[in-house]
């Protein structure tokens, strides 16, 4: 509780008249918000499926309850900022196709109709015009890729949540090391 | 004329607005401050996840404002934070997670022993409660140990600063002193290094008096009482999440309890990096009290471990002795019978059947 801090009067004015003009603003909270930076809440539902397919859920949570979503998510509005224009494409493509040849989106699939659907894109195969040069092929690698970074990463970076694959893997996470300790 | 009358009115305006705009404000304000948090500050997007987790807490039932105190607590310095909250919500200006510096910490701490004043009391008396100054203007420390970057992991986790930035000289030559001589009276292993308040759980309750016996049968298990701060990450580990030791003694494994809890312990009281037994800080029970916790004998807050043979011990040993005063680091502190790993052959030279 420290009353140390250096506030010079028209500061405190400023931030005075800018709290109480907000108090105004806060109406806007009533508005849906989103928890997602980049991904839409749709695209964060179709993210969990996928994620759940590439790392299945078994005694241990899979893709979804780890965080890949999140990590993606997290990834995507900072770091991988580069990539977004490919995921927003790339999510598009797969319900455009699954619309088309099951009239569902690729959550609402059953497991294994998503896992064949996938293996199609893995390797390189589906036929819509939003798949050509081997856009299905690259954009698996990419999804596949960042939910191994997202389940196997640091959870500070958005993923691994409760540290679900160190457990899994049995790694010292937080690490036991002991410290230098004289003998008196 | 005119500008009299203008003025004149102006004088009675001003005021008037002011005092509306006051009076206003109060009305918010004490809504705010009794509202359920649900209305309150869980409408805030950025905290709403924390909030959420603390109406599934043994908390549950705390407002907000008993921890984190109101825009008024603390003066200035409690307005202008609370205010920023509000300027950087406004803004649009959301932070990815929200995380309480080390004051902050500590003002939570100042709430909790509120409540706590008995936990409190054995912290006080036990070795948790060193302060920064404890640790870092300690003659033999600062001739002894060799500062690292991984000091801070367990003597000043919540440390905003590297330990280049809090201590110099950074060697054994000399004394240490701060940077910042403010951190001296801060204590380095405060209540929020071993609990979380923001995570699952649930309030002890009163048994049904109908059946007091099925009283055992209604308690849930609730082993998450304890969190370890994990500096590295800025975030909390629960207990049951942490890593069990692997311990070995020369090439045999020793038996280490499944205890959840000791976890917290292992992390800071630890072996070197081969896990070998009685390296760095190890503790770990072996010897006729190997696979039992560190809570089997010491209290968490306190770390008081006096009176805790007679918990699983018969007044008179197997071997005919009183335990308490058998020749052990228990009885004496120069007894070389070390109580953490003494086994029955360091005082029976002929070997017997089961004491290996």
């Amino acid at each position: 509780m420290n009353n140390q801090d250096n506030l010079s009067r028209r500061r405190f004015l400023q931030l005075t008249a800018t709290g109480l003009g907000s108090i105004y603003l806060l109406s806007q909270c009533s508005q849906p918000f989103s928890k997602w930076r980049f991904f839409t809440n749709a695209e964060a539902r179709l993210m969990d499926a996928i994620a759940d397919q590439i790392i299945p859920p078994d005694e241990w949570p899979g893709g979804r309850e780890s965080g890949v979503t999140n990590f993606i998510d997290k990834q995507l509005a900072g770091p991988y900022v580069r990539y977004q224009e490919e995921y927003r494409k790339g999510l598009l493509a797969i319900q455009n196709s699954c619309e088309t040849r099951f009239r569902k989106k690729f959550e609402e699939l059953k497991w294994d109709e998503q896992t064949a659907f996938l293996e199609l894109m893995e390797a390189g195969k589906m036929k819509e015009a939003s798949w050509k040069d081997e856009f299905d092929k690259t954009f698996f690698a990419l999804i596949r890729d960042h939910s191994m970074q997202g389940y196997y990463g640091s959870p500070r970076h958005g993923g691994n949540k409760n540290n679900v694959s160190y457990r899994m893997l049995q790694l010292d996470y937080p690490l036991i090391i002991g410290q230098n300790r004289y003998k008196s | 004329m005119i500008n009299k009358s203008i003025s004149r009115k102006l004088y009675l305006l001003v005021p008037a607005i002011l005092v509306l705009v006051l009076i206003g404000f109060s009305i918010f304000y004490t809504y705010w401050n009794s509202a359920s948090p649900s209305k309150t500050c869980a409408s805030c997007h950025e905290i709403e996840s924390s909030v959420n987790i603390l109406f599934k807490s043994a908390h549950r039932e705390l407002a907000c404002k008993e921890c984190h105190g109101t825009a008024l607590s603390n003066g200035f310095h409690s307005l202008k934070e609370k205010g920023m909250m509000v300027v950087n919500h406004a803004k649009q200006d959301f932070a990815d997670e929200i995380k309480l510096n080390e004051d902050q910490m500590l003002e939570v701490m100042d709430n909790c022993v509120r409540c706590h004043k008995s936990e409190q009391a054995r912290w006080l008396s036990g070795g948790h409660s060193a302060k920064y100054k404890d640790i870092f203007l300690n003659k033999k420390h600062n001739t002894t140990e060799q500062l690292n970057f991984d000091c801070l992991r367990c003597h000043g986790m919540f440390s905003e600063v590297t330990i280049k930035e809090l201590v110099e000289p950074l060697d054994i030559k000399g004394l240490w002193k701060f940077k910042d001589s403010k951190v001296a009276d801060k204590p380095v292993i405060p209540c929020l290094a071993c609990h979380q308040v923001h995570q699952e759980g649930f309030a002890h309750k009163n048994p049904d008096y109908a059946s007091p016996q099925s009283a055992f049968y209604e308690r849930k298990s609730n082993v998450s009482k304890a969190s370890f701060y994990n500096r590295q990450d800025q975030t909390h580990v629960l207990a049951e999440d942490l890593p069990k030791l692997k311990l070995w003694e020369g090439e045999r494994p020793v038996k280490v309890s499944d205890d959840p809890l000791m976890r917290n312990c292992i992390q800071c009281h630890a072996p070197a990096a081969h896990h070998q037994a009685g390296t760095s800080d190890d503790r770990t029970p072996r010897g006729v009290h190997e696979g039992i916790s560190c809570l089997a004998c010491h209290d968490p807050h306190s770390n008081d471990a006096r009176r805790s043979c007679i918990k699983c011990h018969p007044a008179i040993s197997n071997c005919k002795l009183d335990v308490t005063r058998m020749n052990t680091s228990y009885a004496d502190a120069k007894s070389a019978n070390n109580i953490h790993w003494v086994a029955c052959s360091n005082c029976h030279k002929v070997k017997k059947p089961g004491m290996e």
